[in-house]
């Protein structure tokens, strides 16, 4: 059915990033090392709360190997805080705790040694003298005047909170024959890599520069390190040829980062920190959303939905973070794939004493997606009405794009029914009914779960602005400059890391597309940051959009100037002449080699035409498409592409285990053109093994003392193949009009839906009892004490 | 996660391993290490002393005896897992190994390293619990035996002598015409359990059910024997089977944690223990009407 439009696009084709993969070759901050190389181990706060009034390290110094002790107060007069985003500059961040520790796990002081061990061995000698103080776990709590604040100079526990009306939000609820309320709640969890985060600094105070190398997927990061070091910004050089082992938004230790460059600025010596398990789930300072929702939604008898008004509260952790602004992308698609005509949304974000949030997966649009997706469940429950139908009659229709949605963006293109139908047949759906009634008349639970949504992708940080009338960006561009050596080799620069996403088989597929040329004989390197171009960093779904376009336009530019040549060369019109496959050729049989070009171009400047400088390099800076303006009316374009998901599955348990087996999954995926499909499949896989963890395993929950019990993967469970069934991808391609080739993001794609499916397939299975699950994970402990309660 | 400093030994005799961990209070003895290695790195085992018993060859002897399989406590789990021995006289064992943790992690870890650590969850434990297994230790250069259904005592607690190494697990051979029964529950494939069930029915021609064993782990502090001896001698039909668990889960204790409630722990141990001795029954039926 597809048509053969593309020679590399779109085919099968191994991502070459694999075979270092695969070898074990691949070049992680662990294999890096320096000579004289020392060693920093973080003291972890055991209280959530507590005035520090003292440190005695001198037991710690007196250790043989052990060079320095670091405390907050020595880093914070030393250093800027920490860069938050919002305007709250009473919320202070700085990489050790100063004056009082505000989550249990938050590093006290650092070590430094000649060894890991050594460093660790030292922390047990150091006394900190802490007063434990009243400390606040829960959001709600948080909120009330009577708490405490987290960070007292702040005044509140508030660190945002905006209400928006969208649309004729009383006039619909007016209008609507029903309207319901539910609360659901997103559980804290994260992506959890199996590499955690590290970094090494090294300071040359003859060159007065810091070499930066890092596990890390962060936009700005050189310009953070600068800002907090007060180091000009050509001091700070990143190497971007660091392989990095997982990461889906949380690989940003800014904090290890400025905490190791202060230490080797301090020492001169290289420093080298790199999270243990304990440290990376306790305080590296990554997990994602924890979210309570309220909604009310307001409906007719005929299943259309009018209005919703959601209440989103986050509970941010310590400091300020990220978090906040995950509140913020999921207005980009607040409806959904649906036809809402109008919403209010309340977004608030409070300190608490738990650790500090990052970017994860879908940077808030996961939890907002099973809100809603379970909102649409509650109404077709209420109306008596099926699930699927209740949805195909809301969706957006295909001849509605671009559609304009409440809160401003348009979404650019797709036909979400066709998807649905292709994956009702995959699935067979009504042999799918038929097998849960089948299971249920054997005396288990059995459920269906459905999920429809939608991955914003490739976006201009819009929320920034919308968030923030202070923070004036509107643009989110990314970079990619192609060179034509004198022997005819091509060879692009990407500039910034990978954590898996296959940058390389992006860029050398799309310049390969582009140029005609075999992907294979493009080489892609990584420049260190000074010698980058301006770019993001690949978070939001961005790159193939952003990073697959500055290389395609790149490869234009070159392509012109080859034509140019050609022209001069040969003497007849452009349109005369056609490009194919690195030769140029003429209407009337000539053929312009690409070796004679390649020979003109870096030796013989004198048939050059005139003016045109000699060499074959390009390069481009892409703005964001659609992205060019700032929020009007709290509304904003905020992404360009719009990939559609929808989700089916089956789902068993025994009543009294609650153990959910998962028996088939069928997933529908539209994200435009796809430029490599076994990355894209591979980022759906994974996507909705996350989700299924975020479903029912996955949680950093805290005790009544703010101590976190899932400190490693003994209590934070993980889905592994036994756990995550073989999943169908059913694949449809609606291309965005916004991109060089139609592609749209995939780098979310699963994760955004699968949470709400599976939660949705275990209320489905349970629905004759009267229950519903109203908390993420759902543990199968928790499924049978409520069968049991309503049953015994 | 970087241990505490400690020194290193390799014995290669028993009474070698002895001297050493009478020389040294804060001794401890290395199996497979699927547990301690953790927990040292963890620094929650803080031993100045570890010794690895791996490379003493009478700890990985297999022996059959006219009434009982004597297993060494350094035989892998992986091995007893594919054992002749222990498929023949030992089913009961043989159901549980496949439950324990990963193939990767019963490629190290040991059958009697797993009995010694004495984790609450543990299958092993349960079905040695379960059989009243006898657990050799050797202390003082004497060997001293210990009745498995009374050695577990609390979480990672057992009535080992301190300065003693253990040597084997001694499990009666089940008789020619048995049944048995195991099952367990956790969150994903080979975690810890939140409840298992493990359950044999010996039979003998002329006499019918001559003994009825059933245990369940993970539901409190150690692998708990539950009596149903009032069973031997009915016809084991559902209900009976049933009440008797029932009556014989009042008195049990169970634990609560973030993956699962105490409730939760005992409903499901009533059911995993009923479904195992079921599983039992309807193994001798099958063997009876071949």
């Amino acid at each position: 059915m597809t048509e053969q439009k593309y020679k590399f696009l779109s085919t099968p084709r191994r991502p070459v990033e694999d075979r270092r993969f695969v070898a074990g070759r691949g070049k992680f901050i662990a294999d890096f090392d320096r000579p004289n190389m020392l060693h920093v181990a973080p003291l972890a706060s055991h209280y959530a709360a507590a005035a520090i009034n003292g440190i005695d390290a001198s037991a710690a110094l007196a250790m043989p190997g052990v060079v320095d002790v670091i405390t907050g107060a020595e880093l914070a007069a030393a250093v800027q805080p920490l860069m938050n985003g919002l305007n709250t500059p009473n919320v202070r961040r700085f990489p050790l705790a100063v004056d009082r520790v505000r989550y249990a796990g938050e590093w006290v002081c650092a070590v430094v040694a000649e060894s890991r061990a050594l460093a660790e061995d030292a922390l047990e000698k150091i006394i900190v003298d802490a007063t434990p103080q009243p400390f606040i776990l829960d959001a709600e709590t948080a909120l009330l005047d009577t708490s405490a604040p987290v960070h007292p100079e702040h005044g509140s526990n508030l660190l945002l909170d905006r209400k928006f009306v969208w649309g004729p939000v009383d006039d619909d609820f007016d209008a609507a024959a029903y309207s319901l309320s539910f609360s659901v709640t997103w559980g804290r969890n994260s992506t959890v890599p199996i590499e955690t985060f590290g970094v090494l600094a090294e300071w040359n105070g003859w060159d007065q520069m810091l070499d930066i190398w890092a596990s890390i997927q962060m936009p700005k990061y050189a310009d953070q390190i600068a800002r907090s070091l007060d180091l000009p910004g050509n001091a700070i050089r990143v190497h971007y040829d660091v392989d990095v082992g997982g990461s889906y938004g949380v690989k940003r230790g800014i904090k290890h980062s400025v905490l190791v460059g202060y230490i080797a600025r301090k020492l001169g010596c290289p420093v080298r920190l790199i999270e243990d398990r304990l440290e990376n789930m306790r305080a590296g300072d990554a997990h994602g959303p924890e979210r309570k929702f309220d909604i009310t939604i307001a409906f007719d008898q005929d299943g259309t939905v009018r209005s919703m008004k959601m209440r989103a509260l986050d509970n941010a952790g310590a400091y300020a973070g990220r978090a906040p602004f995950q509140l913020g992308k999921p207005i980009s698609a607040i409806v959904g794939p649906y036809q809402i005509n109008s919403v209010a949304y309340h977004a608030l974000s409070v300190t608490t004493n738990k650790t500090v949030q990052e970017a994860v997966r879908g940077f808030g649009q996961a939890p907002t997606n099973y809100a809603i997706e379970t909102a649409m469940d509650r109404v077709a429950e209420y109306l008596g009405m099926d699930r699927l139908a209740l949805r195909q009659k809301n969706l957006i229709r295909k001849d509605q794009f671009p559609y304009l949605i409440p809160s401003g963006s348009y979404y650019d293109s797709g036909d979400y029914h066709a998807v649905i139908d292709k994956v009702l047949t995959a699935a067979d759906y009504p042999a799918m009914l038929a097998e849960r009634d089948r299971l249920r008349d054997a005396g288990m639970m059995a459920g269906i779960g459905i999920a429809a949504c939608l991955e914003p992708s490739g976006g201009n940080s819009s929320f920034e602005p919308l968030l923030n009338q202070s923070n004036q960006t509107s643009t989110w561009m990314e970079s990619c400059q192609v060179n034509i050596d004198a022997l005819g080799m091509v060879t692009a620069r990407i500039h910034t890391t990978s954590s898996g996403q296959g940058h390389e088989t992006l860029v050398s597929t799309i310049l390969g597309e582009v140029m005609q040329i075999d992907p294979e004989l493009i080489r892609i390197t990584r420049p260190n940051s000074l010698e980058s171009l301006p770019g993001n960093s690949p978070v939001g779904s961005r790159m193939a959009i952003m990073l697959g376009g500055a290389a395609a336009r790149a490869g234009e530019k070159l392509k012109a100037k080859i034509m140019a040549i050609a022209v001069h060369r040969l003497g007849v019109a452009i349109d005369q002449l056609r490009y194919e496959g690195g030769d140029v050729l003429a209407n009337d049989g000539r053929r312009f080699t690409w070796d004679e070009m390649v020979e003109l171009a870096h030796r013989q400047y004198h048939n050059l035409p005139d003016g045109m400088d000699p060499g074959l390099a390009s390069f481009d800076i892409m703005q964001v498409p659609t992205g060019d303006a700032l929020p009007v009316d709290h509304k904003v374009q905020m992404y360009p592409c719009y990939s559609f998901e929808f989700h089916l599955l089956l789902v068993s348990f025994d009543p009294i285990i609650g153990r959910p087996d998962i028996h088939s999954y069928v997933i529908g995926h539209d994200c435009g053109t796809v430029i490599n499909p076994a990355i894209v499949s591979g980022m759906t896989y994974g996507g909705i093994a996350h989700g299924i963890g975020a479903a029912l395993f996955e949680e950093f929950a805290y005790d009544t003392n703010g101590q976190l019990l899932t400190q490693s993967f003994l209590d934070y469970l993980m889905p592994s193949s036994h756990e995550v069934p073989a999943i169908q991808i059913v694949k449809h391609c609606t291309p965005s009009p916004h991109t060089v080739f139609g592609q749209k993001g995939s780098g979310e794609s699963g994760y955004l839906g699968a949470p709400a499916a599976v939660s949705g397939a275990i209320n489905d299975a349970v629905s004759g009892l009267g229950i519903h699950f109203e908390k993420l994970p759902i543990r199968m402990s928790t499924i049978s004490d409520a069968i049991a309660a309503k049953t015994s | 996660m970087k241990p505490v400093r400690f020194d290193y030994k390799r014995p290669t005799t028993i009474e070698e391993a002895c001297g050493l961990l009478a020389s040294d209070d804060n001794a401890r003895i290395l199996a497979g290490g699927q547990s301690l290695i953790p927990m040292l790195s963890m620094r929650l085992s803080r031993p100045s002393l570890l010794i690895d018993i791996a490379h003493i060859p009478e700890l990985t002897a297999f022996v059959e005896t006219e009434t009982h399989i004597e297993i060494g406590t350094m035989v892998r789990q992986a091995v007893a897992q594919k054992s002749k021995l222990v498929k023949t006289h030992i089913p009961l064992l043989a159901k549980a190994l496949g439950h324990v943790g990963h193939p990767p992690t019963r490629a190290r870890g040991t059958v009697g390293g797993s009995v010694a650590h004495a984790d609450p969850s543990a299958e092993i434990a349960l079905v040695a619990a379960t059989l009243g297994a006898e657990i050799t230790y050797r202390v003082d250069g004497a060997d001293e035996i210990f009745d498995a259904s009374n050695f577990f005592i609390g979480p990672m607690l057992t009535i080992a002598p301190p300065t003693g190494c253990l040597t084997q697990l001694s499990f009666a051979k089940a008789p020619a015409v048995c049944g048995t029964g195991f099952h367990e529950v956790a969150p994903r494939k080979s975690d810890y359990a939140l409840a298992s069930a493990a359950a044999q029915i010996n039979f003998a021609a002329g006499s019918g059910v001559t003994s009825i064993h059933l245990g369940i782990g993970s539901v409190g502090d150690f692998p708990e024997r539950l009596d149903v001896d009032q069973l031997c001698g009915t016809p084991l039909d559902d209900a009976a089977i049933a009440d008797a668990i029932h009556a014989a889960m009042q008195v049990v204790e169970t634990v609560e944690d973030l993956h699962a409630t105490a409730a939760y722990r005992k409903r499901v141990a009533t059911e995993l223990a009923i479904r195992a001795l079921r599983d039992a029954r309807d193994e001798i039926s099958k063997d009876l009407n071949q």
